[in-house]
């Protein structure tokens, strides 16, 4: 079956996506990943139980591999999966020529992964101390030092082939956002085991797409899954909402999604034969291959934005190119952490809260949105960004930008300052701060924007320069002394974000390595609680802790421009999903002639 | 009475020579101009903070200020942020014993003091932070300098003294040394240049010197090991060993005077390759850190400044490196003319 579906391309001309990421891949293991930009290739490679609707708003969940939404029984605590059949893997030498199909055991399997303590999954809190019996296999695998998979638990029953069923220990009000994420695509256990140690080069899944040609944060190449069922495009118009930060209006949002219903209705999907995907680092090298129609799509860099933006509307040389632009504001936070166990910033005595919040106190966000981004970002100082929910916009810092009130901080903490001018320990020990980025010329920008601010401070500055790649593997060693680091919403809840600070989460998301008995006991708490005014207010307390002991500052949300080439069909920007390329076209006749 | 005429030595000369080189003598007024500016730079008499933000946001250079368009005019400076008294949510403040303390001690001070006031243009313009791009300049130009001669001095050296023994000692020691500069040599200059600066992580003045010093000497021993296989079979040298100076004295003592003048003009062309080198290593991001200006991080700044219209900080950075190094191998070309003793009028 694969055979003749690739002699059918073969005779008709090939399309291909040409696309740009802004930062390397991390590798192609699901359970390993993550990072926005190496989740949106997987997005396209494999295929978790449900997704994410293409045009509702808000964001509603639909099935992906499952057949049908799950049955959800027990006040949320058994959730019974059902998967599609013909689901099939795409073609690798384990399979030995055979078609796999994707089975309910294949769910189990990848579910049990994320616990596996060998795997380190930094995705792993969306499962973890959720399932019955999951979590004493994941503690006999670290006595044990491995994990038996082939024990079958009461949290995870296959019923028939196709049919799963999940209990949880308790309701879970988030558990099927968990089944959408990439990251809990579905793997075969034959493939795992065949690459073990090298999962990360050999992505086998159901999804559209397979991995062709891959040279290292340099390429990526995804060419159509041969094996992909059969799937037409059949995405209806339900936009019920606005978005008051953009001023957009129900009536044009519906309006795009029948230009978009209107291009791609009753197609199948994928349409797009090949997708080409080129790691520019550079945001003026993309914009330039943009320019000259190397690319399709770009997500318009900030500072760049006064080339293509007047406002918040696109320049009109580009409209009259056929340039088309999506704007919206990414559920997404910019937050600047410290690592709690540096051993000269860390800890939790007075003399370091004081440093830590003074820190924060110096950073002018305003002005880093002024110079650096161009506007096209806004001050958010709670730790769940707009449009997610648990986001509370009346949310009032104490960490503003005060420099003054910082330099006083320091002074009666005992921070003198020494003979050269930079302050020194209480104890009379230099005194610098390392901050970590990337080789990219914006986050340049970013450590310009530090060492001014650490200079209000006469503070000595430090700067790392990583790869993308290393700064997470630092990041996950509690190496990084502090970063301005990012998180977009897997799912539209704030636990997703509050997640990051939770002191079993170290090694896993919690990059400021922070264990605090108070925080945590009060985030479990929120974990049974629905969406409510009573979790709400927790979460309140739990930002406000963030702050009180100088873990972090919340400085900026963002605004997402994503330009696209008028030969494009389909293209509306998902909060959520971090790519939606097998719902594209693209009409090669409008596209300009070499 | 007699009296003894003392003829003139080779470098009174080879300086009466380029006394008569007129783009010489430009040029080497030009250097010393150059170096001028960085003496008083680094003593601090010109550009003592280049650090100060003295100009609105992207401020251009004034006497372009009236060819500008309205929608380009500068931001306002920086605005403070309010100080709000936030809600504690019931919890303890850990410092809100300090906090009171601070409040009872400067009860005035409410929100932030203003900003001092901001040029809206620049001679030379300003940067994305309102910098003053001829202080970014000065700055910029005792780094390059400075970088281009001690990398230089250590290349030199490094490949005067490799091609020395080389020379002189022949047989294996020079086997040895043709086979490290065979390695070098191997490997294109940039990509080596790139490797050890990847490698070393640490980013710094003294980092780019290392770097460039320590892969730049090839040249320098190509040419002095010919010169020290040329030099060590001469009467001078042979009369030397006669008369028990060792080989240490006849290498340095005897032969390198003879020939300093290939040393010098392979310095002097090592300085223009560095400050290029080094403007190539800070435009892409391996070279000088955050807190130090160099030409090539202006130039690193600019490309993306360029492509918003603002064109002053390349154009400024760009000048400064294109005269001095034209000056610079003007004169280099004047010195080897100068010091070639086969040119001898």
């Amino acid at each position: 079956m694969g055979c003749v579906a690739s002699l059918a391309y073969a005779a008709t001309p090939e399309k291909v996506l040409h696309l740009e990421l802004s930062a390397a891949e991390t590798g192609f293991d699901p359970v390993a990943t993550s990072d926005l930009n190496t989740a949106a290739i997987e997005q396209q490679l494999f295929e978790a139980l449900l997704t994410y609707d293409y045009l509702a708003r808000p964001v509603r969940l639909i099935p992906r591999l499952a057949a049908t939404m799950p049955v959800v029984t027990d006040q949320g605590k058994t959730w019974v999966f059902t998967l599609k059949k013909g689901a099939y893997f795409c073609p690798d030498p384990v399979f030995k020529g055979q078609l796999r199909e994707a089975t309910a055991q294949d769910v189990v399997y990848t579910i049990m992964r994320f616990m596996d303590p060998k795997n380190r999954s930094p995705y792993k809190f969306l499962v973890d101390g959720k399932i019955i019996g999951l979590d004493e296999l994941g503690d006999e695998a670290r006595k044990s030092g491995r994990f038996n998979y082939d024990a079958s638990i009461a949290g995870l029953e296959v019923l028939d082939r196709y049919t799963l069923k999940i209990r949880l220990k308790t309701t879970d009000y988030n558990f099927s956002h968990a089944m959408a994420q990439p990251m809990y695509g579905v793997v075969a256990r034959e493939v795992i085991e065949a690459y073990a140690g090298d999962t990360a080069s050999h992505p086998v899944g159901t999804g559209p797409y397979r991995l062709g040609r891959w040279i290292r944060s340099s390429l990526i190449e995804l060419e159509k899954n041969p094996n992909f069922r059969h799937e037409l495009w059949d995405f209806g118009a339900t936009h019920s909402g606005s978005d008051p930060a953009l001023g957009s209006d129900p009536k044009i949002a519906n309006s795009e999604d029948a230009r978009v219903i209107a291009q791609m209705k009753g197609k199948t999907i994928p349409q797009i034969d090949r997708i080409d995907i080129q790691v520019i680092e550079e945001s003026q090298s993309a914009w330039l291959s943009f320019g000259k129609g190397e690319l399709d799509m770009i997500g318009l860099a900030g500072q760049f934005s006064p080339m293509a933006l007047t406002g918040d509307r696109l320049k009109p040389a580009l409209v009259q190119r056929g340039i088309r632009l999506d704007r919206l504001i990414d559920p997404s936070i910019a937050y600047y952490f410290i690592n709690q166990q540096d051993p000269v910033l860390g800890g939790m005595s007075r003399e370091r809260i004081a440093l830590r919040r003074a820190i924060f106190m110096a950073q002018n966000d305003e002005e880093m949105i002024r110079v650096i981004y161009k506007g096209q970002a806004f001050r958010n100082a709670y730790p769940i960004p707009d449009g997610v929910e648990g986001s509370d916009p009346n949310y009032r810092s104490v960490l503003n930008y005060n420099p003054r009130e910082a330099n006083h901080l320091l002074d009666q903490m005992g921070y003198a300052k020494g003979p050269d001018g930079y302050r020194r320990l209480p104890d009379g020990k230099p005194l610098s701060v390392r901050y970590t980025t990337s080789l990219s010329s914006q986050d340049r920008e970013l450590d310009e924007m530090m060492k001014k601010s650490l200079d209000r401070l006469s503070i000595h500055f430090e700067s790392e320069k990583l790869k993308f790649p290393e700064i997470i593997k630092a990041e996950r060693q509690c190496r990084v002394q502090m970063r301005l680091s990012g998180w977009i919403a897997d799912y539209p809840d704030g636990d997703n974000f509050m997640q990051l600070w939770y002191g079993p989460h170290i090694h896993e998301n919690n990059g400021s390595c922070y264990q605090d008995p108070v925080w945590d006991r009060l985030y479990e708490k929120t974990l049974t609680m629905p969406a409510s005014l009573q979790r709400d207010k927790i979460y309140r307390q739990l930002a406000r802790l963030l702050e009180l002991n100088g873990v972090t500052k919340v400085s900026t949300s963002h605004i997402r421009n994503v330009l696209s080439q008028p030969w494009l069909l389909g293209y509306k920007a998902h909060p959520i999903l971090p790519s939606v390329w097998s719902y594209l076209d693209i009409d090669d006749t409008q596209r300009p002639k070499p | 009475m007699t009296t003894t005429m003392r003829s003139p030595g080779l470098w009174t000369l080879a300086w009466r020579r380029l006394c008569r080189d007129r783009v010489g003598i430009v040029s080497l007024w030009v250097v010393a101009f150059y170096f001028g500016v960085v003496l008083m730079a680094l003593g601090g008499w010109l550009a003592p903070d280049w650090t100060r933000e003295v100009g609105v946001n992207y401020a251009p250079p004034t006497w372009w200020m009236g060819a500008q368009e309205s929608e380009d005019a500068p931001a306002a400076p920086t605005t403070a942020q309010a100080n709000v008294v936030a809600d504690l949510y019931g919890l303890q403040d850990p410092l809100a014993s300090e906090f009171a303390v601070m409040q009872a001690a400067y009860p005035n001070e409410v929100g932030l003091p203003p900003e001092p006031p901001r040029m809206q243009t620049l001679p030379l313009g300003g940067d994305k932070w309102g910098h003053d791009v001829l202080t970014k300049l000065i700055k910029g130009s005792q780094t390059s300098l400075l970088v281009g001669f001690v990398a230089a001095l250590v290349a030199t050296a490094l490949g005067t003294l490799f091609g020395a023994v080389a020379g002189y000692f022949g047989r294996w020691v020079d086997d040895a040394f043709n086979w490290l500069y065979g390695v070098f040599t191997a490997i294109p200059y940039l990509l080596l240049v790139f490797a050890i600066a990847a490698v070393l992580q640490q980013r710094g003045v003294v980092t780019i010197i290392l770097i460039l010093g320590l892969t730049g000497w090839t040249g320098v021993f190509r040419l002095v090991r010919a010169e020290y296989l040329k030099h060590k079979s001469r009467e001078y040298v042979l009369a030397a060993g006669a008369i028990g100076a060792s080989n240490m004295r006849r290498m340095f003592v005897h032969i390198l005077p003879n020939v300093s003048h290939v040393i010098l003009v392979q310095l002097s062309l090592n300085v223009v390759g560095f400050i290029k080198s080094e403007v190539i290593l800070s435009f892409l991001g391996f070279g000088v850190p955050v807190d130090v200006v160099s030409w090539g991080s202006m130039l690193n700044e600019a490309q993306n400044e360029l492509i918003l219209g603002k064109w002053w900080q390349l154009a400024a950075a760009g000048l400064a490196m294109a005269v001095l190094v034209t000056a610079f191998s003007m004169l280099t070309d004047a010195l080897r003319d100068a010091l070639d003793p086969k040119l001898k009028q």
